[in-house]
């Protein structure tokens, strides 16, 4: 006790009386080490959330149930409005849409001269009134209008495949607009003519065209059947595996899958986000852990005399390693603070106030509690660690020696 | 008070340098003993030896009835703080403390609470009463060598070393600390060994130790009674 009472009483005066420009110096690096840590893993669980946002409002939604599997591969949920209701009645899940995917080739001749552009990709059967509920794809619109459900000679297609927006690709449509006809020829063999009702940019370049389900049961000759039913859930009140796991007792029988499984290079690339994260916050660390060790080996071998004088007069070496750590703490503590000042009171509400603008979304900083919390214990253990080695080194050498030199 | 019987110390290095050959003595409780002897006889070494700030290559230091090269380095320590104040040549004060902090500090390493008011008061005693709030660069060599003498006796030490403690004074200042040294030792009985290379500091001791090339070649005393 006594022990910890004298270290204090050096650690205070050191702090007080001991060079401005050492101590302004420590707290600026560990506050930039805080700021650029919890900057790029703020940005990048950011850029991650915007991703995710996006998948779940254009493409999967949080959870999607798909026909059975066992004992083999059906291709239609059958009473697909039944299991809709069944699955609504779980308290938390929000809504949900019923889908028909279809393949399909899209023809378009632009010049109407005969020469035709072909492309295949998905088409989606949609109640558009479920839809809404469920996708926002009626709110991206970037020219014409949504479908409604009477439209059985109307469609929908996203903008990648419309072609003519953002970045052009030779396997776009080559420039759809709405009122143009293209024409669909499904596997099944039936060709049909439609007007583009509406293009919508789908942010993150897929191929697809929305018919109405009226549509697609008649081109597939079903009714009430459904190639996957998206659920959109509340995930405050329960987890994804929560949801997914009530939703098997229901229909034990139903592929259930959540957005992460569904999208499996894109959850990698998620993954790789978070290990770029995870380097960039441990080098962050190890900066200004070597930084400060620097600054504190220069300091304690500046005052090497002064500590020996310490010693000579019979003060304990564990004391005077102990008052190098607890000064090591108050720069490590006033850095963090500054750092978390600058990142939470400035970087984050500026961010959110005036969002970057990415192709596919705004980003701003999103912080994950357990992320701050290991950032913020790492860097101020860094910093104990970076403070004791040097004073410990210094205060092991002779006395005689740390005198005279 | 002090025994030391047959102390060697030879300075390892590419050649061995012995600085101590061979040296017994005894200081009495309530002693006043100079060490005298040309430049390199080995006074600084012997007063390191003394003062547990080396370890010696043998012999045997008795000190207020400890054998003290028994100790380990956390024992020394403490006894350092406890039982021996030692002033150095140069001043040898926290240059983060003011006078008044750099005086208590030993006695807040000792008890954990800092005898402020025993602080003060020696402060009075070696005549910087109102030097108190200063800090080591705000003094002059001599008062810093006081606040230092002042600071070696904070936790009443059963002895006091010190290693030419006014070799950088000017005369005046000098007399100032070696008539407060003959003080503690006459008011107080404090037992004092002091290097020293002024011949006429031998009218302050009882007993003059002279050392020459590593021996003690004799002892010398003053005639003065304690
Ligand atoms: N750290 C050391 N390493 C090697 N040799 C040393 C060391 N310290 C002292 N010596 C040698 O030991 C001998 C005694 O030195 P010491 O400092 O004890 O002399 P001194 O009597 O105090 O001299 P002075 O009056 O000049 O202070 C000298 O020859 C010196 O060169
Ligand atoms: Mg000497």
């Amino acid at each position: 006790m006594k022990d910890i009472k004298t270290a204090i009483f050096i650690a205070y005066k050191s702090l007080v009386k001991g060079s401005k420009s050492t101590l302004l110096l420590l707290v600026f690096i560990l506050a930039l080490s805080y700021l650029n840590m919890m900057f790029i893993s703020g940005i990048l669980a950011g850029l991650q959330n915007v991703f995710e946002t996006t998948m779940i409002n254009v493409l999967t939604s949080h959870i999607t149930v798909g026909p059975e599997q066992e004992p083999e591969p059906k291709q239609y949920i059958l009473n697909a409005d039944q299991v809709r209701r069944q699955i609504e009645s779980i308290p938390g899940v929000l809504a949900t849409a019923r889908h028909y995917s279809l393949a399909g080739s899209i023809s378009f001749d632009k010049d109407k001269n005969g020469i035709t552009k072909s492309v295949s990709g998905t088409i989606i059967g949609i109640d558009p009134i479920q839809e809404e509920k469920v996708l926002t794809i009626y709110r991206l619109l970037k020219n014409g209008q949504y479908l409604s459900p009477t439209d059985t000679d109307q469609i929908i297609i996203s903008s990648a495949l419309a072609g003519g927006y953002g970045v052009p690709a030779p396997s776009d449509l080559g420039g759809v607009r709405a009122k143009d006809k293209v024409k669909i020829t499904y596997p099944n063999g039936v060709i049909r003519t439609y007007t583009v009702k509406g293009i919508y940019d789908d942010t993150i370049g897929i191929f697809e065209t929305f018919i109405t389900t009226r549509e697609a049961e008649s081109v597939l000759n079903t009714y009430n059947s459904a190639s996957q039913i998206l659920v959109k859930t509340d995930l405050s009140l329960n987890t994804l595996n929560g949801y997914e796991h009530k939703i098997k007792l229901l229909e034990p029988k139903l592929k259930v899958q959540n957005f992460l499984d569904i999208l499996g290079t894109v959850a990698a690339f998620l993954n790789a986000l978070n290990l770029i994260s995870f380097i960039v916050g441990f080098i962050s660390v190890l900066v200004a852990a070597i930084t400060i060790f620097v600054l504190v080996y220069i300091n304690a071998i500046s005052k090497a005399r002064q500590i020996g004088i310490l010693r000579a007069i019979g003060i304990k070496q564990r004391i005077v390693v102990l008052s190098y750590v607890l000064q090591s703490l108050f720069y490590a503590f006033c850095g963090v603070l500054a750092g978390a000042f600058l990142v939470f009171a400035v970087l984050t509400p500026l961010l959110n106030r005036y969002p970057i603008n990415i192709d596919f979304g705004y980003l701003s900083l999103v912080h994950r509690k357990m992320v701050v919390v290991l950032g913020t214990i790492s860097l101020v253990a860094a910093g104990l660690l970076a403070g004791f080695v040097p004073a410990r080194i210094v205060a092991k050498k002779d006395i005689l020696k740390a005198i005279w030199g | 008070m002090i025994t030391v019987t047959d102390l060697k110390k030879t300075y390892e290095g590419k050649v061995p340098t012995p600085a101590l050959k061979g040296i017994s003595f005894e200081i009495k409780d309530g002693e006043f003993v100079a060490v005298m002897g040309r430049s390199g006889s080995g006074k600084s070494t012997l007063l390191h030896q003394l003062g547990l700030l080396d370890r010696p290559t043998s012999g045997k230091i008795i000190l207020n009835n400890s054998d003290v090269l028994a100790l380990s380095d956390q024992k020394r320590t403490i006894f350092r703080l406890k039982e021996l104040g030692y002033v150095f040549q140069e001043y040898a004060l926290i240059s983060e403390f003011d006078a008044w902090e750099n005086v208590y500090l030993p006695s807040l390493a000792l008890k954990g609470t800092p005898d402020k008011k025993r602080a003060q008061e020696l402060l009075e005693l070696v005549g910087l009463a109102d030097r108190l709030d200063h800090y080591p660069n705000e003094l002059s060599g001599g008062e810093q060598q006081r606040v230092a003498i002042a600071r070696a006796l904070i936790n009443s030490p059963k002895v006091l070393f010190a290693d030419e403690p006014t070799a950088n004074l000017d005369s005046a200042s000098s007399q100032t600390v070696l008539k407060l040294f003959l003080k503690l030792n006459q008011e107080f009985k404090q037992t004092i060994v002091m290097v020293t290379h002024e011949p006429e500091d031998k009218k302050y001791v009882h007993r003059v130790l002279w050392l020459s090339d590593g021996l003690l070649e004799k002892e010398e005393k003053t005639g003065k009674k304690y």
